[in-house]
């Protein structure tokens, strides 16, 4: 088996570690004897975005968010908008996740239009959400409890055409006010939750590689690895954050 | 009424205090100062002439090369110490030098300023000089994005207009600060790479401060710095004019450079290794000559001055040497581990990660460092130690980056920690974050009377 993963804007997108997340989805493929190709596709560069099973958007600083807009302006959005439709599955990241939705509105009330992919907007604030978290996906999510850190001033609103991906046990998620943390349709997942999320959270880390294992393969069960390592940093800030 | 006087003593008298009591270090006296008198750093600071340097990184180093030059010339100057960089610890330092009427007992002060603080202090110093050193993105939950660092730089130094600035042309961040202010303005910069095998690394300014086109780069020394351009809309690299034109030699202690000034070219010898620190030292060297410093007086500042707090530092309580040096963002650790994998002969490296407010409370930055060029190191790196409050995720990252279960080990408990290095018959590189540091150092100082920062 062998999935074909897409890191898109690594050279703009790469603000709180979350290429962490790349190594992690090469490193849990690869134990199991799976291939995995990672691509990155930068700002401007032409690619053919239906070959790849898997895509990853991370978060960036405000200044080169703006670069891109551009760039999904240019056909890129629509590329995007096409392979979640066909399932594919996506990891989008605190800036990558809030350009799935279909807007930003700054505090100063100017509208961004964004990819459109998800049902979901968000609202900028002055008032930054800061720290470490901590939620519990929901059942058809992996039910798998989550830590990460966030670090936010966009409030980020579900639609109908999405669900939470999970709900806050400490921390604020999406908006700090409806409980709910990250957003899934189809295929398609966001997160405000840094860390980065998938090495310490091996579970749902299995739970994301599988949906882009199956839409390929079929069903698959992946055969559990030691992670004494992951399960230790884990379980730290479980503990932290559950007293 | 006039509060400057009670403020002055007040700060004097919870400063003795707190000596008294064995403490040191704290932000208290200059807090309590603040609370009588909310000014009483301008009024301190009018009659004394002051250097000030800020930046992300090397705002330490820069600042104790400069206070050798003091030192050496025999000034009567005073400086703060790198843990009292903010408003509070400041204000401290000035009413500490001037009697309890506010007039200066020394003519000079040395001032490294928190890159966030210069926006409430530049506007109290009122400088004589600042130095930039450089901008990276650091702890984002505390400096915001590198934009937001550069414009808090920005307002502090528009307070300041008589200042001269000393800029870092290498830096595409801090040399646009020349067109937003109206300051006499003097670049440095390295005009030739610096490294052999450079570290990959995340670029934290790619794309154009002014159009956001992405720069096109003549040659890079490290991280986002070099000859950059922008192809669209023409803003590029200043020409300096302090310049590092020859990198002559570099060893595990020091490097030999070519400095070259209005056209005049100098060997100087640095007491510290690593590329960043050729950048301290260009900066350091164009902040004193532009200051009234002679060039040899400058040089000799270089050569001479004492390994600041956790930069290089060496201990010898062990077996073998043990050196250590702080980490606390992405670009510094960067360039520690490119100057470590780059030294002959073996090592054990020990990484305490703490996520303490000064730490930074996000640790994830610790996955944009390129740990995976330990690597490299093959044999000769012996083993890697990981302690402090975040030791399993520091732990976990490694594993990430390659090193095998078997070299790597957890040791929660800084008794062990320090048994350990002081056994180890390998030479010793602790790479703490800040209050990893400060909590290593109480024990060593307990253990083995290595002396405490307020000391
Ligand atoms: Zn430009």
């Amino acid at each position: 088996m062998e999935l074909k993963i897409c890191h898109l804007y690594p050279d703009a997108l790469n603000l709180y570690g979350d290429q962490g997340n790349i190594i992690c989805i090469r490193r849990r493929l690869t134990a199991r004897g799976i291939e995995a190709a990672v691509t990155g596709v930068r700002v401007g560069e032409k690619c053919d975005l239906t070959q790849f099973d898997m895509f990853f958007i991370g978060g960036g600083q405000d200044f080169e968010q703006e670069v891109l807009l551009s760039d999904l302006a240019a056909g890129r959005a629509a590329d995007i908008r096409a392979a979640v439709e066909d399932g594919k599955t996506f990891l989008t990241i605190c800036g990558g996740y809030q350009m799935m939705g279909s807007h930003y509105l700054t505090h100063d009330g100017v509208r961004c239009d964004f990819i459109g992919a998800m049902d979901l907007y968000t609202e900028g604030r002055s008032e930054r959400m800061i720290g470490n978290m901590l939620f519990r996906c929901t059942g058809e999510n992996s039910g798998s409890l989550v830590v990460g850190f966030e670090n936010h001033s966009g409030r980020t609103y579900l639609g109908p055409g999405c669900t939470p991906l999970g709900t806050v046990i400490c921390g604020r998620g999406n908006n700090g006010e409806d409980g709910t943390e990250g957003a899934r349709y189809k295929n398609a997942f966001g997160s405000y939750s840094h860390g980065p999320i998938l090495p310490k959270n091996p579970a749902f880390a299995d739970f994301l590689l599988k949906t882009a294992l199956e839409r390929r393969y079929g069903s698959v069960s992946l055969e559990p690895l030691d992670d004494k390592y992951e399960l230790a940093a884990h379980e730290y800030m479980l503990g932290r954050l559950a007293q | 009424m006039n509060m400057q006087i009670p403020a002055i003593i007040a700060c004097k008298l919870t400063r003795l205090a707190l000596r008294l009591m064995g403490r040191g270090g704290t932000a208290l006296p200059g807090k309590v100062a603040l609370r009588i008198c909310p000014n009483l750093l301008g009024y301190l600071a009018k009659n004394v002439k002051t250097v000030v340097i800020t930046g992300t990184n090397g705002k330490t180093t820069s600042a104790r090369i400069v206070e050798q030059a003091f030192i050496q010339t025999g000034k009567s100057y005073f400086a703060n110490k790198s843990g009292a960089n903010l408003i509070t610890g400041i204000t401290a330092e000035f009413a500490a030098h001037s009697t309890i009427f506010g007039r200066p007992k020394c003519e000079y002060a040395v001032i490294e300023c928190d890159e966030a603080a210069t926006k409430a202090i530049v506007r109290q110093l009122r400088p004589s000089l600042v130095l930039v050193t450089n901008i990276f993105r650091d702890q984002l939950d505390r400096y915001g994005e590198v934009a937001h660092t550069l414009e808090n730089i920005r307002i502090g130094l528009s307070a300041a207009p008589e200042a001269t600035l000393c800029l870092n042309a290498d830096c595409s961040l801090t040399a646009s600060l020349a067109a937003e202010l109206p300051n006499r303005t003097v670049f440095f910069g390295v005009d030739v790479p610096i490294y052999k095998n450079r570290v990959s690394e995340v670029s934290d300014a790619p794309y154009c401060i002014r159009c956001k086109s992405e720069y096109e780069y003549d040659y890079v020394t490290y991280a986002h710095l070099g000859g950059y351009r922008c192809p669209k809309c023409g803003y590029s690299r200043p020409k300096p004019r302090v310049s590092v034109t020859r990198i002559l030699s570099q060893t595990a202690d020091s490097s030999r450079i070519e400095i070259t000034a209005d056209g005049a070219s100098h060997t100087a010898d640095i007491s510290l290794p690593g590329g960043f620190n050729i950048y301290n030292a260009v900066g350091a060297f164009t902040a004193l000559t532009e200051f009234g410093f002679s060039a040899s007086e400058a040089l000799s500042a270089l050569g001479g001055f004492e390994c600041a707090f956790g930069r290089m530092e060496k201990f010898d309580f062990g077996l073998s040497p043990i050196r250590m040096i702080l980490v606390k963002n992405p670009a510094g650790c960067n360039q520690v581990l490119n100057f470590l994998t780059n030294l002959d002969g073996d090592a054990v490296f020990v990484i305490c990660l703490n996520d303490n407010y000064a730490d930074g409370t996000d640790i994830s930055w610790i996955w944009d460092v390129n740990f995976e060029v330990l690597l490299g190191m093959g044999e000769s790196l012996k083993k890697v130690l990981v302690s402090g409050i975040r030791a399993d995720d520091m732990a976990l990252r490694l594993i990430y980056a390659g090193i095998p279960d078997s070299m790597l080990e957890v040791v929660y408990d800084y008794d062990e920690l320090i048994e350990r290095m002081a056994s180890s018959e390998t030479p010793v590189f602790v790479m703490p974050t800040y209050t990893a540091m400060l909590d290593l150092r109480r024990r060593l100082s307990e253990k083995f009377g290595v002396s405490n920062f307020w000391e």
